[in-house]
């Protein structure tokens, strides 16, 4: 037990220097022991971020490894630009896969991220305190519904929807599935752009209102540009979920390898294409390798994102 | 010193196998023991489940476990040691569309299973010919007018690749041929929840599934006149149907072959096996 007397900081921080000195008869001393602890959690510490990373490395490096053996049997070029996928007839052009992928994230980000700033705005700035206390929770709760829901209220009220409000056949296509998307990404998105407009200094908005400026072009102007960079992590935060986003999306999107050029025509992304196929796949083969590239690929997608994440984190306006 | 020490320890766990190993074969005549793994077909997991709680409550030194990842997983899993058992929805020993046959492996009827081309309520059809079937899913008939319902664009919706469920169909009611691959009112689904979902919630859809998921909500159409019942199915006329299959590298021995047993034994698919609504195999001539 340390014994820190009531008298005075000097003379506390002394008294522990000797307590640490004396030996309670124990057979190390205090000193000893304590040092002993703390590199006995240095280790611990270290040794599990290492572990961390070997995970991260080890993931990678086998993905990549199975993957890079599709290229004994495909050429690079059929792979990635290639638009037949017909494995039965050992063609493996993941070409309508990647460019799904693409489509699907763009149409998601362009119909989530104004509707999201928008959200965050009124959050932080025009709800009175109690409507707040509510609402963030709220938000904060959507983010922890299973995708598989999502999925599933996509695939029984939204595609009907759609097919009545269209008239087209089957509502099945990378608009039902940006749709879907893009309710899933929207409570991260508003939650961390809410954040990091709330981080924006107030003397910001006082010098503001002090020009004259109305509410409008405070928020416009000077508070959004302000949280800039908050607001592209959010972004890519969202991005990177609805890149990986499996089950919700192989529900409403329509399996079928046809390029994504119609917002309603049933195509496929790369989740969905290596969810729908990879439990009927002979193990060691090419589709089986072709998959695991496809895998591949998607990791690599977001570890580039991540990049960019800390790259503007790294500049970005600081209060 | 540490060298000793793994050395040592690696002799009393040989001796504790050979113990095992001696323990589990003396007692194979009087009480079965040991550990079963069946993976495969999805469609004949509930029938394995329900038989391994039987015949656990019988034999409860034997452990299994059960699970299922798609037909095809079956025979792969068995081929690798990763399974003793594989269910698997076609005869893996035998070629069919998109397999080739699993040398090694001996094939078990344990159940049989009958599909049904099912449609959604809406559509005014009820009886197609395999001709008439064939067209549809190879995409050459496009509109259900041609067929002799109203005028409307065919919605064909397809299990993916490797599904038991779509091998079996394309031989037994499209007699073997392709399926179409891509179009605009094409798409393909996961799983026959999946596909039943689709059938119920899509107008002038059309898609095939095990007569057991066959609902109020969708219509089970007839083939060639015939309807898809269990009784059509037994007498013979109704040809849509399949047998589910056990995998298993060589002969079976030992647990493994006594829980084949039990399944296909008059107890088991009389009773359980047909209030799960799968056909006994005694039925079929």
């Amino acid at each position: 037990m340390i014994d820190i007397p009531t008298s005075g900081k000097a003379s506390a921080s002394s008294e522990l220097g000797r307590s640490l000195e004396a030996s309670s008869g124990r057979i190390f001393s205090r000193k000893a022991r304590l040092s002993f602890y703390n590199r006995t959690f240095r280790i611990v510490c270290i040794a599990s971020a290492v572990f961390v990373c070997v995970i991260l490395f080890s993931i990678l490096f086998l993905m990549g490894r199975t993957g890079v053996l599709t290229f004994e049997t495909v050429s690079v070029k059929d792979f990635f630009f290639s638009t037949e996928w017909v494995p039965e007839n050992d063609q493996y052009g993941a070409f309508i896969f990647i460019f799904g992928t693409f489509a699907l994230t763009l149409l998601t980000m362009v119909i989530s991220v104004p509707l999201s700033v928008i959200i965050a705005v009124f959050l932080s700035e025009m709800t009175p305190g109690w409507l707040k206390t509510a609402l963030r929770p709220i938000l904060d709760l959507l983010v922890g519904i299973p995708s598989v829901v999502y999925g599933f209220l996509g695939l029984t009220v939204l595609i009907p929807m759609l097919r009545t409000v269209t008239g087209t056949n089957m509502g099945d296509g990378i608009l039902a599935a940006a749709i879907v998307l893009t309710i899933m990404v929207l409570p991260t998105i508003s939650r961390i752009t809410d954040d990091s407009i709330v981080a924006v200094p107030r003397k910001y908005r006082d010098a503001s209102y002090a020009l004259g400026s109305t509410r409008f072009q405070t928020i416009v102007k000077v508070v959004l540009p302000a949280a800039r960079s908050g607001i592209m992590y959010a972004v890519i935060l969202g991005m990177a979920r609805a890149i990986g986003e499996t089950m919700a999306v192989v529900m409403v999107i329509g399996n079928t390898p046809q390029l994504a050029d119609a917002l309603f025509k049933p195509t496929s992304v790369l989740t969905s294409n290596i969810v729908m196929q990879i439990a009927n796949v002979p193990f060691d083969s090419t589709w089986n390798y072709a998959l695991y590239l496809m895998g591949f690929i998607l990791l690599i997608i977001s570890l580039l994102m991540i990049v960019i994440v800390r790259l503007l984190q790294g500049r970005g306006v600081k209060a | 010193m540490k060298r000793k020490w793994l050395k040592g320890m690696a002799l009393t766990l040989m001796a504790l196998a050979v113990a095992f190993g001696s323990v589990s074969s003396a007692g194979a005549a009087s009480k079965l023991s040991g550990r079963i793994v069946v993976n495969g077909s999805s469609a004949l997991l509930p029938l394995t489940l329900q038989a391994a709680n039987e015949f656990k409550k019988l034999n409860p030194k034997v452990r299994i476990s059960a699970s299922a990842a798609g037909s095809i997983t079956g025979p792969q899993s068995v081929r690798k040691g990763i399974a003793d058992i594989g269910a698997v929805d076609w005869d893996a020993t035998k070629d069919v569309p998109g397999f080739k046959k699993f040398d090694g492996q001996v094939a078990h009827k344990v159940a049989v299973i009958p599909f049904a081309a099912v449609i959604n309520s809406g559509v005014g059809v009820n009886n197609l010919t395999t001709a008439q079937l064939q067209g549809i899913f190879s995409g050459k008939i496009t509109n259900w007018k041609d067929v002799g319902g109203s005028d409307a664009d065919i919605i064909v919706v397809n299990r993916a690749f490797g599904s038991g469920t779509r091998v079996n169909f394309q031989m037994k009611a499209l007699a073997g041929k392709d399926f179409m691959t891509k179009g605009s009112n094409y798409k393909e689904v996961k799983s026959s929840g999946d596909m039943k979902t689709a059938i119920e919630t899509t107008p002038n859809a059309i898609g095939y599934i095990d007569l057991v998921y066959v609902t109020s909500k969708m219509k089970a159409v007839k083939i060639n006149n015939v309807a898809a019942t269990e009784a059509n199915v037994i007498n013979g006329s109704y040809k849509v149907w399949g047998y589910g299959y056990y995998m298993t590298k060589g002969q079976p021995t030992g647990a493994t072959k006594a829980f084949i047993e039990y399944v296909q034994s008059k107890k088991f698919q009389t009773g359980s096996l047909k209030k799960l609504k799968f056909i006994p195999i005694s039925a079929m001539k």
